[in-house]
């Protein structure tokens, strides 16, 4: 109940708090290119959109650590995210933390054994434009995201080993493109005998991929579990060991973003995440498909 | 111009895609019932992680091969498990176990000495049934109020200072303690080092502990010392008898292999149990879910030889014939008179 009061407030928020009534889109190409010749460079990064943004989404995800169990844990998750986004035509960045929780479950010779995860991720990401890459309406942008992930996971019938804490951390390659599919001038439709409007619409598609360059991992070591609760003296990560190059990680993220005459946007999202350790130790694999909607609080009027 | 249904499309192509791309950074499916995968998968875990072939002389390839001869295609689900189970036996280590649905394999390891406690006959005949109950612990005077008797049953990770203070400060008079650790199957290590706190002043060095670090039967991390610290206050400097059995096992061996580093303190009973290995946890591409020891405990002169349980400083057994007495609690009266 509390969660829906939360997203209804935000949604009331988004939706009332409106700080100008005129709007040239974003990411319009055309207008930015107008304004471009006559501005300083701090002008211009003043004039970048900049948003906070809070997103809900469900996880689908799947995952399994050969240092425990050769079975995959399957389960849906609830996602949070905060972000803080600038998204200007030559240049985007984006900082944000989100926050899943969940339960998952193997099911299999008539036995389910279920692993409580909580996950979280911070992404700090940085995208140029591309000229060569680009055309009327396709905005293309190539650029490095630096992710940091932490899984809990609880699985009480892996007894002694029944908490697994994993760090990743990597550093991608990134290239998003994005197509404005904005509706430009009004038209005029007819169902049946129902004639109706439609108006102008300011809204875009984007494709995002993301390739890990450097994966790291912080995992558990040999055996998994520790021995510092027997020597008196108990740690956190006992027996972890770092790996710098460990695995592969890609990501993509599919966005329809729709863009409010109060300047703030929606937008829908479908985004995959895989990845998988190696190294000495056992691999760890996970997979996650999430659907998420974003309010993006414009911040700056632009 | 693309219209909204090659949106749709799109979208759709996008998730399949990635669905389908997401199995090249997945190994292959391992989940199966065959009763030959789950036993060479179960005999590798015990065979590159377990940590006491040496000490308990155990011939894990002999062993491989004589249960590998009783599974056949298409054996009951309850026939592996027995197969199975019976090889994870050939450790004689309670700290190892199969778990199904329908059954958990255990060795049994206090079983192998005779029964050396009764709580009744305590109660009837020493401590009457007005003891004291401050937390874990069962508490009463004995000898005419010179000695204090303490049962701790089970390391519940519940002790705390005020429990501790208590016990202290009502039996401070006392010529000395019992410390009665039988049929203690263990629980939280916190525990140990909590009551080990109470008899020294200073960082003291009670043991060793090594962990596995690699698949070979030897491949162990450096020995790394165990130290109790002083609890803050008075430690306790007069005799105490810690008594013992076959079912003292896990956090209470533990405890009985710190002891042997203090100078005030005598085992009386029986040889411990073991399990001074730290049990791992895992699963099985059945689903069933097994754990064995993987780390050593190790003696002063890092010997891990008391995994087979901790010699008692004077050996005392329970005489069945007379239930009107303990011997065990008896002598540890007379020692501390």
């Amino acid at each position: 109940m509390r969660a829906a009061n939360l997203i209804i407030m935000c949604l009331f928020i988004f939706l009332f708090l409106a700080k100008a009534k005129t709007v040239q889109a974003q990411t319009d190409n055309s207008a930015f290119k107008n304004e471009e010749p006559t501005l300083t460079k701090k002008q211009k990064r003043k004039q970048v959109p900049k948003y906070y943004g809070i997103s809900f989404g469900i996880n689908r995800s799947k995952f399994r650590d050969f240092a425990t169990s050769p079975l995959f844990y399957i389960g849906t998750s609830n996602q949070i995210a905060l972000s803080r986004l600038k998204m200007g035509n030559n240049r985007e960045t984006e900082l944000s933390l989100s926050y899943d929780f969940g339960s998952y479950s193997a099911n299999f010779n008539e036995t389910t054994t279920f692993s409580n995860v909580k996950r979280v991720v911070l992404n700090y990401s940085q995208l140029y434009r591309v000229g060569l890459l680009n055309s009327v309406g396709i905005n293309t942008k190539v650029g490095f995201l630096i992710n940091g992930s932490g899984n809990l996971r609880i699985n009480g019938s892996l007894q002694n080993n029944a908490l697994g804490v994993d760090i990743f951390v990597n550093a991608m390659g990134a290239i998003k493109i994005t197509k404005d599919i904005s509706r430009r001038v009004v038209k005029e439709k007819k169902f049946l005998f129902w004639r109706y409007k439609l108006n102008e619409k300011k809204r875009n598609l984007a494709f995002r991929l993301n390739l890990g360059l450097i994966n790291s991992s912080y995992r558990n070591g040999y055996v998994y579990n520790g021995q510092s609760e027997i020597l008196n003296d108990p740690k956190s990560f006992d027996d972890y060991e770092f790996e710098i190059f460990s695995g592969i990680r890609a990501s993509t993220s599919l966005d329809y973003t729709r863009y409010l005459k109060n300047k703030n946007a929606f937008q829908f999202s479908y985004i995959w995440d895989a990845y998988a350790t190696s190294g000495a130790v056992e691999k760890f694999e996970m997979a996650h498909h999430t659907f998420r909607l974003s309010l993006l609080f414009n911040t700056n009027n632009r | 111009m693309l219209y909204k249904s090659n949106y749709i499309i799109l979208f759709l192509i996008v998730i399949f895609a990635l669905s389908s791309c997401e199995k090249a950074f997945f190994e292959k499916e391992f989940s199966t019932t065959d009763p030959f995968d789950n036993f060479e998968y179960l005999w590798k875990e015990c065979d590159e992680k377990y940590a006491y072939f040496e000490v308990k002389n155990i011939d894990w390839d002999a062993v491989k091969v004589a249960y590998a001869a009783k599974l056949y295609k298409g054996m009951s689900q309850d026939s592996l498990f027995s197969v199975l189970g019976g090889m994870l036996t050939e450790l004689r280590d309670d700290h190892t176990n199969l778990v199904s649905d329908f059954n958990i394999s255990s060795f049994g390891v206090r079983y192998l000495g005779q029964d050396n406690f009764d709580w009744r006959i305590i109660i009837d005949n020493y401590i009457t049934k007005d003891f004291y109950r401050t937390g874990p612990f069962s508490h009463n005077f004995l000898d005419n109020g010179e000695i204090g008797y303490i049962r701790f049953p089970s390391f519940t990770g519940a002790i705390n200072a005020t429990n501790i203070n208590f016990v202290l400060d009502r039996y401070k008079d006392t010529k000395g303690l019992i410390f009665d650790l039988r049929e203690n199957g263990g629980g939280a290590v916190s525990d140990v080092f909590s009551i080990l706190s109470i008899l020294v002043d200073v960082n003291t060095l009670v043991n060793y502990s090594r962990i596995k670090n690699g698949p070979g039967h030897n491949d162990f991390s450096e020995p790394a010392p165990v130290y109790v610290a002083g609890h803050g206050g008075t430690p306790y400097t007069k005799n105490i008898k810690v008594l013992i059995d076959r079912g003292t096992y896990s956090a209470g061996s533990f405890t009985a292999l710190a002891t042997k580093a203090l100078d005030n303190v005598v085992l009386i009973g029986d040889t411990t149990g073991g399990g001074l290995g730290v049990p791992n946890g895992g699963q099985l591409p059945n689903g069933w879910t097994y754990r064995f020891s993987i780390t050593q405990a190790l003696t002063l002169d890092k010997s891990p030889e008391f995994e087979n349980g901790v010699p008692p400083d004077i050996p005392v057994l329970f005489d069945w014939n007379d239930v009107t007495k303990d011997e065990i609690l008896e002598r540890a009266i007379t020692e501390l008179q």
